[in-house]
């Protein structure tokens, strides 16, 4: 795992959260951006940057495409290149992990046919978001804890380890409410293939080992569960 | 005496109220354009006028019976008073003394009973001669029966037609504001008339062998030929008079065009300026509508959003083509810089505006447009847009309530996706407010079905949702874990079941779109069911 790298293609004002968030999760990232001022002041910044042109695949290539980048986040300005870059990398790795920002809807049909795996629209998720505020001020603050994670409610996935307690439990009988004190937001039931089930009280799902939850919670408590159920120690 | 008897009433008459109040109304009711009792009052004068006009019309050949005499003499009392009333709102004869007794005051001179008689009449008099008085008194006339001469002033009831109406109000608007170019055309034509009839007059008299014998008859046919109609019950027979005819035909035909081009060019210019009132007039009569400043993809989101759910908004945009695009959408827009006070003003961001979204690219204008509205209503809700962190405590200090970063919330998202994949896949979910799982917030109003249940009784399971968490400003739950602070309030976050809802709570539900709308519609029935009750 220590070799695997995350590239990040732009460095703007749009890349500039997504670097912060993923310094703070400890990823390597390696910026990468055709403009050699940007990068000397990503460099200046104490982060690995490279000046390079998307266009060229031996580039791509030798930057490890293929082989150490596992992930790779398109936050170039344009669509155009965008969709240029993930048909270049999906082209050279077919198992690597793309996201792209897009700036026009439109553009995020072509982002996916050309390979994304997701494609995140700012604009969208913002006026969304401004139409949040308008309607609904409470909504708004709670989803922002749980998307930022600012205050102490954070939303997790876990994947049922073999030999767990949760093995063969119903999510009726999980009671995960009760018991752990957390927020069950959705499972993802291998059985019935990748989809993420939202807990609606519409259907059981029985877990099995390699389902997912995922869950709302205080950090202590997904922490004390994560114990129970026998994911960390 | 005399004297200390006028400015006695002038002043009580200015500090009466019911004076004030009844000029006020009757002003709305007569003469402000934008009051909806005006638009009443003129349909119901329309309807008056043209029904009147009927019967003075079926009149003319048959006998009166009594109900139109009493029908006339209603239509005529209220004709009478309307323009009596009109002359009242048109100047206030106290202001005028009180304003005449302060200015001699000041100066130290007599009070002057005389000269305030003739500045009122002044007052009074240029009401009375002004054309629509004129109408309405001309119009007044034909019901005087003796007389049945006045009768011809039945037309003049017609023409009062054109206070009541806004369309033709318009179309005089553009005339006079062609006024100089038609005047020109006037007396270019009338010149030309006067030419052509002495010339005809000359070379088809009777005594020359032509059809003509008198000027007024030379006059009439200038007219019938310059105006390209040309009855022929004139014809010229001399080699002159066929001669004026062409050239009196080709002029005529230059006039009709030059007469035509002004009066579309003028309709062209003026169109802009009516829908830019009719725009401002929409804003003003709107409520609880909210101002969307830029629309670029963020705005035009946001205006698609509110459109859908048929909220009141405005959007401003100092880019035409942004602007033309939303005009094409429909929505009500000015075409301005949203970071002048006036555009905030005329967007009615002091009457009728409840929000603020400054969703420009450019956060320095988004911090100048918070600031600006800030200024102009310190009530306002502003929710502004930072595509930068650092710009995020400039535009609280500027003055927004919300800020919301787009790029900041992708970045965040994007990172979550690498670690937690799933989770990433139901947050997106949620902020895209998706159909099949999506949080919401519902209100509990009070003596609802909900009202004064504990979580274990209200059994939200069976309605499809889960009970993510209730928002309450009750002391009694301070105890209780999982409690975290919302302005005023307290979310709090997987309650017991022992927590008991009341009124006011607010329950955060995540489920599909479909249950939580049915489970708010179970709340509001129960609430208009206990409401009914009660009565």
């Amino acid at each position: 795992m220590s070799n695997d790298y995350t590239a990040i293609f732009g460095y703007n004002s749009m890349s500039f959260e997504l670097i912060a968030q993923l310094i703070k999760k400890r990823t390597k990232l390696i910026i990468l951006d055709a403009n050699p001022d940007k990068v000397a002041l990503a460099q200046n910044n104490n982060l690995v940057a490279q000046q390079l042109d998307y266009r060229q695949d031996d580039d791509l290539i030798d930057l490890g495409i293929g082989s150490s980048i596992k992930v790779l986040f398109c936050f170039l300005e344009h669509d155009s290149e965008n969709v240029f870059l993930t048909l270049s990398a999906r082209s050279i790795d077919k198992d690597l992990k793309i996201i792209s920002l897009v700036n026009h809807p439109e553009s995020a049909e072509k982002l996916f046919a050309a390979g994304a795996n997701k494609v995140i629209d700012p604009y969208e998720i913002c006026s969304n978001k401004v139409y949040q505020l308008l309607t609904k001020p409470h909504l708004t603050w709670l989803l922002e804890q749980v998307v930022f994670g600012r205050a102490d409610l954070n939303m997790a996935e876990i994947t049922i380890p073999v030999d767990s307690i949760l093995d063969k439990t119903s999510t009726q009988n999980l009671a995960i409410h009760e018991k752990y004190n957390l927020f069950l937001v959705g499972v993802v039931d291998k059985e019935l293939g990748e989809k993420l089930y939202f807990s609606v009280g519409e259907q059981d799902h029985m877990l099995d080992v390699g389902d997912i939850l995922v869950i709302l919670g205080a950090h202590r408590d997904i922490k004390h569960f994560k114990q129970e159920i026998g994911v960390i120690d | 005496m005399l004297t200390r008897l006028t400015l006695y009433l002038a002043y009580s008459i200015k500090t009466s109220e019911l004076h004030h109040r009844s000029k006020a109304f009757f002003t709305d009711l007569l003469e402000n354009p934008k009051s909806r009792r005006k638009s009443y009052f003129d349909l119901f004068m329309i309807i008056l006028v043209m029904s009147s006009v009927s019967i003075l019309i079926h009149e003319v050949k048959n006998e009166s019976n009594l109900w139109s005499i009493y029908f006339e003499n209603i239509v005529v009392t209220i004709f009478i008073s309307e323009y009596l009333l009109r002359g009242w709102i048109h100047s206030d004869i106290h202001l005028v003394i009180i304003q005449h007794h302060e200015n001699t005051k000041y100066l130290g001179q007599p009070f002057s009973l005389y000269k305030v008689i003739q500045q009122i009449l002044k007052d009074k008099l240029s009401y009375i001669f002004s054309p629509s008085a004129i109408i309405d008194l001309l119009a007044i006339l034909p019901s005087y029966r003796p007389l049945r001469i006045l009768r011809v002033f039945l037309i003049f009831r017609l023409f009062k037609l054109l206070r009541y109406s806004q369309s033709i109000q318009m179309f005089t608007g553009i005339l006079k504001s062609k006024q100089f170019e038609l005047t020109t055309l006037a007396i270019f034509m009338g010149f030309l008339i006067f030419i052509a009839s002495t010339a005809i007059y000359i070379f088809e008299h009777q005594s020359t062998g032509g059809q003509i014998a008198t000027l007024y008859e030379a006059f009439y046919w200038a007219i019938v030929t310059i105006s390209t109609v040309g009855y022929g019950d004139i014809v010229p027979v001399s080699t002159g008079g066929r001669l004026v005819t062409t050239a009196l035909i080709i002029s005529g035909l230059g006039v009709l065009a030059f007469f035509t081009s002004i009066i579309v060019a003028a309709f062209s210019e003026k169109m802009a300026e009516f829908q830019e009132d009719k725009v401002k007039a929409t804003i003003e009569k709107s409520k609880d509508s909210i101002i969307v400043c830029g629309f670029g993809r963020v705005g035009q989101e946001i205006a698609q959003q509110l459109h859908e759910n048929k909220k009141s908004f405005i959007v401003i945009d100092p880019n035409e083509s942004y602007a033309a695009l939303a005009i094409k959408k429909g929505y009500i827009t000015l075409n301005d810089d949203a970071s002048k006070n006036s555009t905030l003003l005329h967007a009615g961001i002091n009457h009728g505006a409840t929000t603020i979204l400054c969703v420009t690219g450019n956060d320095v204008t988004n911090v100048y447009i918070t600031l600006t509205g800030r200024y102009l209503n310190p009530n306002i809700n502003i929710i502004s847009r930072a595509n930068r962190d650092s710009n995020v405590k400039k535009l609280y200090q500027a003055g927004a309530n919300h800020i919301v970063q787009p790029f900041a919330i992708a970045g965040l998202l994007a990172s979550e996706y690498i670690g937690q994949p799933v989770a990433f896949n139901a947050i997106h979910g949620i902020l895209h407010q998706q159909k099949d799982g999506q949080i919401d917030a519902l209100s509990i109003v009070e003596n609802c079905f909900l009202d004064g249940l504990s979580i274990e009784q209200a059994q939200l399971m069976q309605y499809k949702v889960s009970l993510l968490g209730v928002i309450s400003d009750d002391s009694s739950h301070a105890k209780r874990r999982n409690r975290y602070k919302l302005r005023n309030q307290h979310f709090y976050f997987n309650p017991e079941e022992n927590f008991k809802l009341k009124a006011g709570d607010t329950l955060v539900l995540l489920g599909r779109q479909l249950s939580i709308e049915y489970l708010q519609s179970l709340i509001e029935k129960s609430h208009l069911s206990a409401l009914k009750d009660a009565l």
